[in-house]
């Protein structure tokens, strides 16, 4: 029987669902335009924050226990829809400035955050993969989102080809886990793991998952597309699905392994360590290799993804904070480095090289602080957001007897610092000669003013933001 | 053998050729309908496990609506045999034909080295299941929720599909 | 004031934020400066009345700790050790190293006013200057390692956008990441050095793993593990063998900045954080070896360097990275408190000596060859006087700040349990050469015929800001030594007393004998006053009274000065050893094998990658995607037999 809770758990789920269905029937009707899309974007994704900050002391399951709110979950709805916020603030300026401005973006970029709030509040697999799904979708047809654009259908075709691939991993794995538990409900499958988690249907089934979310994350070998794709994406489009959608594949990934399977201390631990230390090693090192600055940041999402699988890994409830002070972290950032490369894109697609960059400082000096902040962020410099989140996983792995991973981490983060910090040198210590970029339009100007200052928050007050998702520590 | 288990054998080994013609023929069209014979085989499978409603679904959306569908795109975008594509046998090729035979014999021995783990078929639970009002009773109280969760994912598929396909954009 | 005492941190948060969030604005350098400069004299004021009241106190009171605010929080229901607060430890070290920080730093504030004058990033670089003091702070103040290491890495930081401040010189970017990079090899170090402290103590409040160390058995590997992966950050930080080869670069950076960051104060960072973990480094003997080793190669090493450079600067930088040495040999004899005392004596001769050859440079209109000066006594007699004083501070002529603790080192080095005489050698050796290359460096630039151009360069006195800096601190270097005078010479030895109770557990642990008579102690102070008369005589020799020997001995040791002109070559093997086969490995190797689309498009055919975009389809139909599917499967297998066959 469904009763009034159910659908008190499931708020944020609904305001999103109608604002999505509000922007189709004015779009439909066309009342309005792309611009007042936005508009009723931004507050459907303020609104469902808002219920979501009103769920954060709440936790049940709802719908047959189809869905399961908790702190967590909510917590994780707040941040994507923050990023949904920041990403409809940037897309705008970017989009119009290539007149390609539509509503459609939004309505996709509502159901793509549907997906993944789905995803991070999943309690059961077939949920789980519907979100998954429907996230998916969105995010192909977003990284094609200006179809005259070849490199942007390229792009969209590649994720979509490859995604479709991984999915039918996913599905196949669940089914096996289905075979041998007998249910798709995450509870069920905790209460029977114990049981099962040596028997070779459910590895395999097990296995499948971490192919399937490996490469939602794009983790090291699964993570081919993710430079591609990141590079020829709209740049807008790119930050979105390098931060929420990683973050959603995440949180779900944490859920499972963690929540569900509890599987410190196991094989399957292992596996995911060897996959973070792979995704750390190579992530970094490749990324040094790069010219420019999307298909860097796009290698550096892959060694953020092996951090993050370091704090899955630990299979602790300290990992699980740790990914999720980490997604926090990696979020805010990385949104934030993107918007500042949007901007400073130019619309023939060129402006995204580091060479482009060169002498930011003297022409634009807030905008070159403030992406030199995110790259001290993302090198794990404290008392920046980055720091914290690399703190909490590597502590969680030393904890967790993952000591050797946690000094992958640390060596491969001493080199990331190189690659980072080219582009501040880029920025600051050396002659422009290039033309001169105008200021940022607002939006874009309050996306960065958001994401900044957040940077520092979660670096400086990173117990606050603990408290949030996590209520009994 | 019993009558279940040759059908069992005839419709997998028939439903395993017409996969491999799908993705050996050169003509797309040729490729389209060895996939409905795919189809089909599933749904015979289908209806051996007593999956009435699966089977008949299986037949009227995939072989039936979608093939259509895909058989008149390609009809209608007139392809050329694509030999001059697949020519070529490169180390790609083989190596990705090389891993994906060793992920078969790794699969099939796991599930083989499985099988006593694998739950007997209970023929009374079968038939109890299969039908289309338990299904349709499942999906309208505990699966309300992911099935409304479709219409989502439909919708926002016509989105996209609208968004990729229209000819001119305001 | 000591409940005040956290603001000592503040007061330049303050300032820094001020000028950064209006210095771009209101580009006033009056008002710049003041507050850039006050902000810090504030900070040192209340430092000086904090370590008033606290000498007040009784010792075993003078040590507490303030905790402001949780930074990251515990985890109820495991052991409460993740958690880690903003917090701040008042003693006898960490107060006279902000003393130091804060006192050192306000002077060379003030001094900037004067040097910066009429640069356009003058705004920015009090701003960078008014934050480094900040991170200084909080590295020495700091009650846990990890804050700590937030000011570790806040100083690297800021030396590194103030080395490369002057952005216009190509050359000093370079220089400014070559520092941030080579620190973060350093820093790497310090950070696994946490985990294993972590590991092992299971918390990184400095109280908490100081007293379980006191408590764990000596000579572990652990121990000798902790100790030298921390040392590994020191030789970072303080440009130790074989990370040193940032700080010369470092010059490039304006002349106060290598002033304050580079000789005064965040390259004894290393030195500081050996200290406060003496009681660590006290459990692993063989870990006090290899500081005390490394620390007295380097010594001797960056002095010979130092004999031949002709950059100003260049030699100055040398002369610092030879001097850390020495503190790091004085941690190694566990000579604590002579260490930190040489720490402070440096502060004020070194700070002195760049401060002065600033503004030698300002007035030879940024002129850096010292075999392109000479003679410029009589243009700037008080910048002449205060160096020459400098000079003397450095080579160890009593009763200059220098002799003391330089002598107090090399005493320890052959008298300690843990010293013996070829520590000793090798510390009189780098005194040897000590005196003579600062000479060199004075008799050059100071004395002799005018070589510079009469018609360009019109040598004048630096202004007022800048001499008045220069005198305190040339007073500074002749009086500071008597803090630590020996009990040998009748004095009191005031550094060592004050010092004692912070280094008592660390003692203790070790269970040092008495040391060896005062005789010993007469004689070998008399032969390093010897040492230095020596190395000064030889310098005037060469220098000043025949001036041919330095060629004809270059001529005659080709080799060897080649050798040390280019540094050892060092810059250049590391190069060869390690970024060019990083770079080749990223670039050749795991880019274009992994990355696909290189192996298909630009490599195997460059034209096909050219192709126009309308061709995407086929591309995507003959090529990329696939062999990312390819991997894909791959990954799957590994991932299949991972988890089930292993």
């Amino acid at each position: 029987m469904l009763t009034y809770t159910d659908f008190l758990l499931a708020m944020p789920l609904f305001s999103l669902t109608v604002t999505v269905l509000l922007i189709i029937a004015t779009e439909a009707a066309r009342v309005g335009r792309a611009r007042f899309s936005q508009f009723l974007a931004i507050t459907g994704l303020l609104v469902t924050s808002l219920l979501a900050g009103l769920n954060l002391r709440e936790s049940g399951v709802a719908f047959q226990g189809m869905i399961a709110t908790d702190a967590a979950s909510s917590y994780l709805t707040i941040l994507l829809s923050l990023a949904g916020i920041v990403t409809a603030l940037v897309a705008r300026p970017y989009f119009e400035h290539r007149d390609a401005h539509r509503g459609e973006f939004y309505i996709l970029l509502l159901f793509a955050i549907i997906g993944m709030v789905l995803m991070a509040s999943a309690n059961d697999l077939i949920t789980l993969f519907l979100g998954i799904e429907l996230m998916s979708f969105c995010l192909y047809v977003l990284a094609g989102f200006e179809r005259t654009k070849d490199k942007q259908n390229e792009s969209a075709l590649k994720y979509f080809l490859l995604g479709a691939f991984a999915s039918a991993f996913l599905l196949y794995g669940i089914a096996l886990i289905y075979g041998s538990v007998g249910s798709t409900n995450l509870d069920a499958i905790a209460r029977a793991y114990a049981g099962i988690s040596n028997q070779p249907l459910f590895l395999l089934g097990t296995a499948m998952l971490i192919v399937g979310l490996g490469f939602k994350v794009a983790a090291v070998p699964f993570h081919m597309w993710a430079p591609d794709v990141y590079e020829g994406a709209p740049t807008v489009v790119t930050g979105f699905m390098a931060t929420a959608g990683k973050s959603a594949a995440f949180a779900a990934l944490a859920i499972v392994m963690i929540r569900t399977f509890d599987i410190g201390g196991s094989t399957t631990a292992d596996v995911l360590a060897l996959l973070a230390a792979a995704s750390m090693v190579l992530g970094n090192v490749v990324a040094i290799a790069q010219t420019n600055l999307k298909r860097m940041l796009a290698y550096s999402s892959v060694a953020h993804a092996g951090y993050l699988l370091a704090g899955v890994a630990a299979g602790t409830a300290e990992g699980f904070a740790g990914v999720f002070l980490y997604l926090t972290a990696y979020t805010v950032t990385t949104l934030g480095a993107f918007a500042v490369i949007g901007w400073h894109e130019r619309t023939n697609d060129e402006g995204t090289s580091l060479d482009d960059y060169v002498g930011l400082s003297q022409h634009q000096p807030v905008i070159a602080a403030v992406m030199a902040l995110y790259m001290f962020s993302l090198t794990g410099i404290p008392p920046f957001a980055g720091f914290i989140g690399k703190y909490y996983v590597f502590m969680a792995a030393v904890r967790a007897d993952l000591t050797w991973l946690a000094i992958v981490g640390v060596l491969t983060s001493a080199v990331s610092a190189f690659y980072y910090l080219r582009v501040i040198v880029m920025m600051y210590f050396r002659e422009r000669d290039g033309e001169h970029i105008p200021l940022p339009r607002i939006p874009v100007m309050i996306a960065l003013g958001i994401t900044a200052a957040l940077v520092i928050v979660v670096g400086v007050l990173p117990s606050t933001v603990l408290q949030l998702f996590m209520p009994a520590m | 053998m019993t009558l279940e288990q040759l059908m069992f054998y005839g419709l997998g080994a028939v439903g395993i050729g017409s996969g491999l013609l799908v993705v050996t023929r050169r003509n797309p069209v040729m490729s389209a309908l060895s996939l409905v014979l795919n189809f089909f085989c599933l749904a015979g499978l289908y209806l051996t496990l007593n999956a009435q409603f699966i089977a008949v679904i299986q037949i009227i959306v995939y072989a039936g609506a979608i093939m259509v569908l895909f058989l008149f795109v390609i009809m209608l975008l007139n392809l050329r045999d694509e030999r001059a594509l697949s020519d070529r046998l490169s180390a790609r090729k083989i190596i990705g034909a090389g891993l994906a035979f060793g992920l078969l014999l790794q699969v099939l021995y796991i599930l083989m080295s499985a099988a006593d783990g694998f739950p007997q078929k209970d023929e009374a639970l079968a038939v109890s299941t299969g039908t289309v009002e338990v299904i349709g009773v499942q999906l309208f109280t505990t699966f309300l929720f992911p099935f409304e969760i479709t219409s989502l994912l439909l919708t926002a598929a016509i989105v996209g599909a609208v968004l990729l396909a229209k000819k001119k954009l305001d | 004031m000591i409940p005040y005492a956290p603001l000592i941190v503040l007061f330049p948060l303050v300032g820094f934020l001020l000028i950064a969030l209006a210095g771009w604005k209101y580009r006033s350098e009056r008002l710049i400066g003041i507050v850039g400069s006050g902000v810090v004299g504030l900070s040192f004021a209340l430092a000086v009345g904090v370590l008033l009241e606290m000498a007040a106190l009784p010792s075993d009171a003078r040590s507490w700790s303030v905790d402001l605010f949780p930074w990251i929080d515990t985890f109820t229901g495991t052991a409460g050790s993740f958690g880690i607060s903003v917090g701040y430890q008042f003693d006898q070290l960490s107060i006279l190293m902000t003393l130091i920080v804060t006192g050192v730093g306000f002077l060379i504030h003030v001094y900037s006013i004067g040097y910066m004058h009429g640069d356009e990033g003058y705004w920015r670089f009090f701003a960078y200057l008014n934050l480094f003091i900040f991170m200084m702070l909080n590295l020495v103040l700091a009650n846990n390692f990890l804050l700590m290491f937030l000011g570790w890495e806040g100083v690297g930081l800021c030396s590194y956008l103030l080395i490369g401040f002057w952005y216009q010189k190509t050359f000093t970017g370079d220089a400014g990441k070559k520092a941030f990079i080579v620190n973060r090899i350093g820093d790497f170090g310090f950070l696994l050095g946490m985990l294993l402290i972590f590991k092992t103590f299971g918390t990184l409040e400095f109280s908490a793993v100081m007293s379980g160390a006191s408590v764990m058995t000596a000579g572990t590997s652990v121990a000798f593990w902790i100790g030298m992966l921390l040392f590994i950050g020191a030789t970072g930080k303080s440009a130790q063998i074989p990370l040193f080869v940032w700080l010369p670069d470092a010059m490039a950076g304006p002349t106060p900045v290598s002033a304050l960051i580079h000789a005064a104060t965040m390259v004894t960072a290393g030195v500081y954080m050996v200290a406060r973990c003496a009681p660590l480094y006290a459990l692993s003997p063989d870990a006090l070896l290899v500081v005390a080793v490394i620390g007295g190669v380097t010594a001797v090493f960056a002095a010979t360097i130092g004999l031949v450079q002709n950059d100003i600067k260049k030699v100055l930088a040398y002369s610092t990275v030879s001097q850390l040495g020495y503190m790091f040999l004085a941690m190694g004899v566990a000579a604590f408190s002579a260490g930190i005392f040489h720490v402070m004596t440096h502060a004020f001769f070194k700070a002195l000596l760049f401060l002065g050859s600033g503004a030698v440079i300002h007035g030879m209109h940024e002129e850096q060859d010292i075999q392109k000066m000479g003679g410029l006594k009589k243009y700037m007699p008080v910048t002449w006087a205060t160096f020459l004083i400098g000079a003397i501070a450095i080579a160890g002529i009593p009763p200059f700040a220098g002799f003391f603790s330089k002598d107090e080192i090399l005493w320890y080095a052959f008298s300690s349990d843990l010293g013996s005489p070829a520590l000793w050698l090798l510390g009189a050796l780098g005194a040897l050469m000590t005196a003579f290359y600062m000479f060199r460096l004075v008799y050059l630039t100071f004395y002799g015929k005018e070589r510079f151009d009469h018609h360009h360069v019109h040598p004048h006195e630096a202004p007022k800001t800048m001499t008045i800096p220069l005198m305190v601190l040339a007073f500074l270097s002749i009086v500071g030594g008597f803090l630590g005078v020996p009990p040998a010479l009748g004095g009191g030895h005031i550094i060592e007393h004050w010092l004692a109770p912070v280094f008592a557990p660390a003692q203790r642990t070790l269970m040092l004998s008495a040391h060896a008579s005062h005789t010993a102690e007469y004689i070998l102070m008399a032969v390093s006053v010897l040492i230095a008369v020596g190395g000064i005589y030889l310098a005037r020799r060469w220098y000043l009274e025949h001036l041919d020997v330095p060629d004809s001995m270059a001529a005659k040791f080709a080799g060897l000065y080649r050798l040390l002109w280019n540094k050892y070559y060092v810059d250049e093997a590391y190069d060869a050893a390690v970024v060019k086969p990083i770079q080749r490995l990223s670039d050749a190797f795991l880019w274009k094998v992994f990355d696909m689309k290189i192996i298909d498009g630009a490599v195997n055919g460059s034209g096909w990658l050219a192709q126009t975009a309308a061709q995407w389809l086929r591309k995507v139909q003959n090529g990329v995607a696939q062999s990312y599917a390819v991997i894909f499967v791959g990954g799957i297998l590994v991932v299949v037999s991972a988890l089930l066959f292993f």
